[in-house]
């Protein structure tokens, strides 16, 4: 086994398009936690994104209206999500730990009743890699970063524009502040109801779409469990990035790299058992969230519903 | 209003049970995944479907049973009245074992990989022998591919999947001794993503044909394929998927349980209680005409196949370790 092995350009490439669905599920999580929502239905609206995306693709011939459906669906769970935890403050990991089991009932009960039982698995065209000009012919990193397939450019996209909005914007400032001092935001004319359910709007709408990226890019179906965990993952990396949208991508590059280098590894190394190289992702996530956690400071308002009568 | 009720009672007296002779045994199916994933499960729950209609046997089944719930699932059944459970997959050995004994008026219905020793007397046992049907798709990779390197992508290390392996080692061997067999057990019969990684890795290593031997996660190996830049031939078991990915697709191993399935449930009706039924090519196991491959090979593989369904050529079974052989 030779140190190349770790730096194999297909290797590299797996890893870029694997972590599509980490990385826009964390930029989602990402903007509702910043405003103080802890969202853990994560994992069940990655998996009803999935299916919305699969079955209207399947069923309209469209993968444009697949994502949006994708985008839609984790828009309506936020929106749940919100008008429990921000209207009725309700405990917000309560009300997520319900809309996850009824997200993945869902998907299982729509799925039966647009496809049924078959015999042969039915299937959407997956995205084709997109060539950028110029910068795709640049040598290994050519191949890894340029050579995709257009949810990687809009989940980088995605990345940049959220932390540009977060860090550079008035709306980003009012939106942390929502975060971190409620109290103080709403005292200085900050809307924090209404911000609140904007950001877990908008941060549905990218945990939806992380879901599609799953049928469009990897499997062409929809499957159940086909989050794989994933959405679990994501609320991590939230942790692992600090609460910063690059932090997070990051983090998620990371996972996906070690994710993909398992089966490498499962190929060129009969010495380690197969189980250990299987937990081997998860084995790293729990490392680095330990070591990650430390000295991490969650937005002080976090999970905390917002009662403007009671600050007097 | 008294006359209403005098009505009501005459309904109800002819309405009532006809005694015209004892209820049709009611039989339950116990599967691991869903119906509708196009391939293990759903052979089973046609298998099931063609109890029915085949015996009148009046049937019913849950999906998605993890073997911890299984004998909750079980148990309900038979306290229900039904006098009939089986268990479609080879992960539920122990269950079936545990309660037989329990349910002495019950029979049970086990799938494995071959003969169970000291089985209850009321367990009929349906031993699957996949691995003959993978040597035969062995001999295709070996005498198809042109990179000289095989993939074979299973999920859980069960003993019909490590013998299926080592069938296919056993193929290579036999046919092309300088190919190469790179095995990968993704963890998962039914995660499509970690198995296109898995193929996606084994690609990137070489490899122009694959053995599939996952279930659900055969769509992920074959967008793997679809997105190779090279061409990659697959083959699958279970049921015929080449309508997914044509180009790609040489066989499939394809299963019918219903056979053995109508044929256990018609003794049991008739009073025998229980007893073997082998599954393996030529009964219950069929392979769809080879394609995209020289006339050739397909011409060769189904020779192979002959041989094997009529036990001329030697399989060696072995479930409990891999025997990689050069």
């Amino acid at each position: 086994m030779s140190w190349e092995l770790f730096l194999d350009p297909s290797l590299l490439r797996l890893a870029v398009a694997m972590s599509v669905p980490l990385v826009l599920a964390s930029a989602g999580e990402l903007l509702m936690e910043r405003s103080g929502l802890l969202n853990v239905a994560i994992e069940g609206m990655v998996t009803l994104g999935a299916a919305a995306a699969f079955l209207a693709s399947f069923a309209a011939g469209s993968t444009g209206l697949g994502l949006l459906a994708a985008a839609l669906s984790g828009v309506v769970v936020a929106a749940v999500f919100a008008h429990y935890a921000v209207a009725w403050r309700q405990e917000q990991v309560t009300v997520g730990l319900t809309l996850y089991v009824l997200c993945l009932g869902l998907s299982s009960l729509l799925y039966r009743v647009v496809v049924g039982v078959r015999l042969t698995p039915p299937r959407v065209e997956t995205l084709q890699p997109v060539v950028l000009p110029v910068v795709g012919r640049l040598p290994v990193v050519g191949e890894v970063l340029f050579h995709q397939h257009a949810l990687v450019y809009l989940s980088a996209a995605v990345v940049a524009v959220v932390h540009l909005v977060l860090f550079r914007t008035s709306l980003g400032l009012r939106l942390r502040a929502a975060g971190e001092n409620p109290v103080a935001a709403d005292t200085v004319g900050v809307d924090v109801f209404r911000l609140r359910r904007a950001s877990a709007a908008a941060g549905g709408a990218l945990v939806g779409l992380a879901g599609a990226s799953l049928p469009f890019t990897l499997t062409g179906t929809f499957t159940e469990g086909i989050a794989g965990g994933r959405g679990w993952i994501a609320l991590m990396l939230v942790i692992f990035g600090r609460w910063t949208p690059v932090g997070a991508a990051a983090g998620a590059l990371l996972f996906a790299y070690v994710e993909a280098l398992q089966f490498k590894l499962a190929m060129v190394s009969r010495a380690v058992p197969p189980q250990f190289l299987q937990m081997l992702p998860y084995a790293f996530a729990v490392t680095v969230l330990v070591r990650a956690y430390r000295g991490a400071r969650a937005p002080e308002a976090l999970g905390k519903p917002y009662h403007r009568e009671a600050r007097a | 209003m008294r006359r209403l009720l005098w009505l009501l009672l005459a309904v109800l007296v002819v309405a009532g049970p006809s005694g015209a002779g004892p209820a049709r045994p009611r039989m339950a199916m116990i599967l691991p995944g869903v119906i509708q994933d196009a391939d293990f499960n759903a052979v089973g729950y046609q298998a099931l479907k063609e109890v029915q209609s085949t015996t009148g046997v009046q049937t019913g089944h849950s999906e998605q049973v993890a073997v911890a719930d299984a004998e909750r699932v079980a148990r309900e059944y038979l306290g229900a009245g039904y006098s009939i459970v089986a268990f479609h997959g080879g992960q539920y050995l122990t269950i079936v074992q545990k309660l037989a004994p329990l349910f002495p008026d019950a029979t049970f219905i086990m799938e494995s990989s071959g003969q169970i020793p000291n089985l209850p007397g009321n367990v009929w046992n349906i031993g699957r022998k996949f691995y003959e049907g993978f040597y035969v798709l062995g001999v295709l990779g070996a005498l198809a591919t042109r990179s000289n390197k095989i993939g074979y992508i299973a999920g859980i290390r069960l003993p019909d999947f490590v013998a299926s392996l080592n069938a296919v080692f056993q193929a290579v061997g036999k046919y092309n001794p300088r190919a190469e067999v790179l095995y990968t057990f993704v963890g998962d019969q039914n995660d499509p993503v970690k198995a296109r990684q898995a193929a996606e890795s084994q690609i990137a290593a070489g490899v122009d044909f694959i053995v599939i031997s996952v279930n659900l996660g055969t769509v992920g190996v074959i967008e793997a394929a679809r997105a190779a830049r090279r061409p990659v031939l697959l083959t699958t078991f279970y049921t015929d998927k080449s309508s997914y990915a044509p180009q790609h697709f040489t066989t499939s191993l394809v299963s019918n349980f219903g056979k053995p399935y109508v044929e256990v449930v018609r003794q049991i009706l008739a009073g025998r209680r229980s007893g073997y039924y082998e599954m393996r090519p030529g009964a219950g196991f069929g392979l769809t005409p080879p394609r995209n491959v020289p006339p050739e090979v397909s011409r060769r593989v189904q020779e192979v196949w002959r041989a094997v369904v009529l036990r001329q050529e030697r399989i060696e079974e072995v479930t409990d370790r891999i025997v990689e052989r050069r």
